[in-house]
């Protein structure tokens, strides 16, 4: 059988490790469910009651800031099932951009033939990285940060690698995957001062793994 | 139509699996004499004479946009390793494109590799 892959997100405490503690986690039913990267609000925020929309989403936009680099506050999860403690539509990212190992977990049952590797892409066609978020052409400037943190903590300030396109990846592992096995990393939306061009940008992230 | 026909010095066949259930894992520890390959698009590779060989699928999952949670095959590679040389077949299974490179033990991309995927 193929390996196969679950994509988690950590939403009480992100110092546990989805084996110590899988009960911290859930797993994202990719067909329904999404991650919202947003400022926040009073509206928007962790344990809605509701699916938001896109007005609501709008006016818990990030704000560019005149002059230094701003890091998208919060990660939600949207939660389709609503049906993780108690009938809650989103859940907060615990640790998203901060010095937290177990944030995103990339759970595979079996082994891979090289590393699996966290991409961003404009489309699920996995062939431009043009959008302002993803660098606007220039991949080393893409918005998207994220860090391997299969091996440890990511630090304080972590910087990461800007993430767009083929050339612009991180590797969730230090090797391939010889047996089963849950990888980490940490993933943040840091927007530059003084940005020209406001958006609500959809991207896709992308996992790029092998099997034998 | 089998993925692959794997034929061994004792004149034994493997018959392998789908691009989803390779069964390259399942394949005997005996010395290959050929792969006949089959690309999904039609055309079949055959290879010989090497001293080991590897396949493995590549796939995609998106998180996020019109196709997430599905799991998408995006290339499957079929490597014949002669001395510290390396014969890399690299299939687009989309397009029947097939990119081939001859690397040697030094390239990032076999010290990469699953060690326990050679045959």
């Amino acid at each position: 059988m193929a390996t196969l892959m679950n994509f988690l997100i950590n939403y009480v405490d992100s110092d546990v490790t989805y084996v110590t503690t899988p009960a911290d986690y859930i797993t994202l039913n990719l067909v329904n469910d999404y991650l919202i990267w947003t400022a926040g609000d009073t509206t928007v925020k962790d344990l809605m009651t509701h699916e938001p929309s896109e007005s609501e989403l709008n006016n818990a936009a990030t704000i560019i800031d005149d002059i230094n680099a701003v890091t998208v506050g919060l990660c939600l999860l949207m939660d389709y099932s609503h049906n993780v403690g108690g009938s809650y539509y989103t859940h907060k990212v615990k640790g998203m951009g901060e010095n937290k190992r177990y944030v995103y977990c990339f759970r595979f049952d079996g082994a891979t033939a090289m590393i699996p590797r966290l991409e961003a892409w404009d489309t699920s066609a996995h062939t431009t990285s043009a959008k302002h978020v993803l660098g606007a052409g220039t991949p080393a400037n893409s918005f998207v940060k994220a860090i391997k943190t299969t091996s440890g903590l990511p630090g304080d300030s972590w910087v990461g690698t800007a993430i767009a396109g083929i050339a612009n990846y991180i590797e969730l592992d230090s090797a391939a995957l010889t047996i089963a096995k849950d990888l980490y990393a940490n993933i943040k939306i840091v927007i530059p001062g003084n940005y020209a061009t406001p958006a609500a940008e959809a991207f896709v992230l992308t996992v790029r793994y092998t099997y034998l | 139509m089998n993925l692959y026909t794997i034929v061994f010095e004792d004149n034994s066949v493997f018959e392998g699996g789908t691009i989803e259930t390779t069964l390259w894992m399942k394949i005997p520890n005996k010395k290959i004499r050929s792969i006949f390959y089959n690309i999904p698009l039609g055309d079949c590779i055959v290879l010989s004479g090497y001293n080991s060989y590897y396949h493995f699928v590549e796939t995609t999952v998106d998180l996020s946009g019109e196709n997430k949670g599905q799991v998408q095959v995006e290339y499957t590679y079929l490597l014949g390793k002669k001395e510290n040389q390396y014969k890399v077949y690299k299939i687009n299974i989309k397009t029947g494109q097939i990119e081939i490179k001859i690397i040697d033990n030094n390239d990032n991309f076999i010290k990469q590799l699953n060690p326990h995927g050679w045959k």
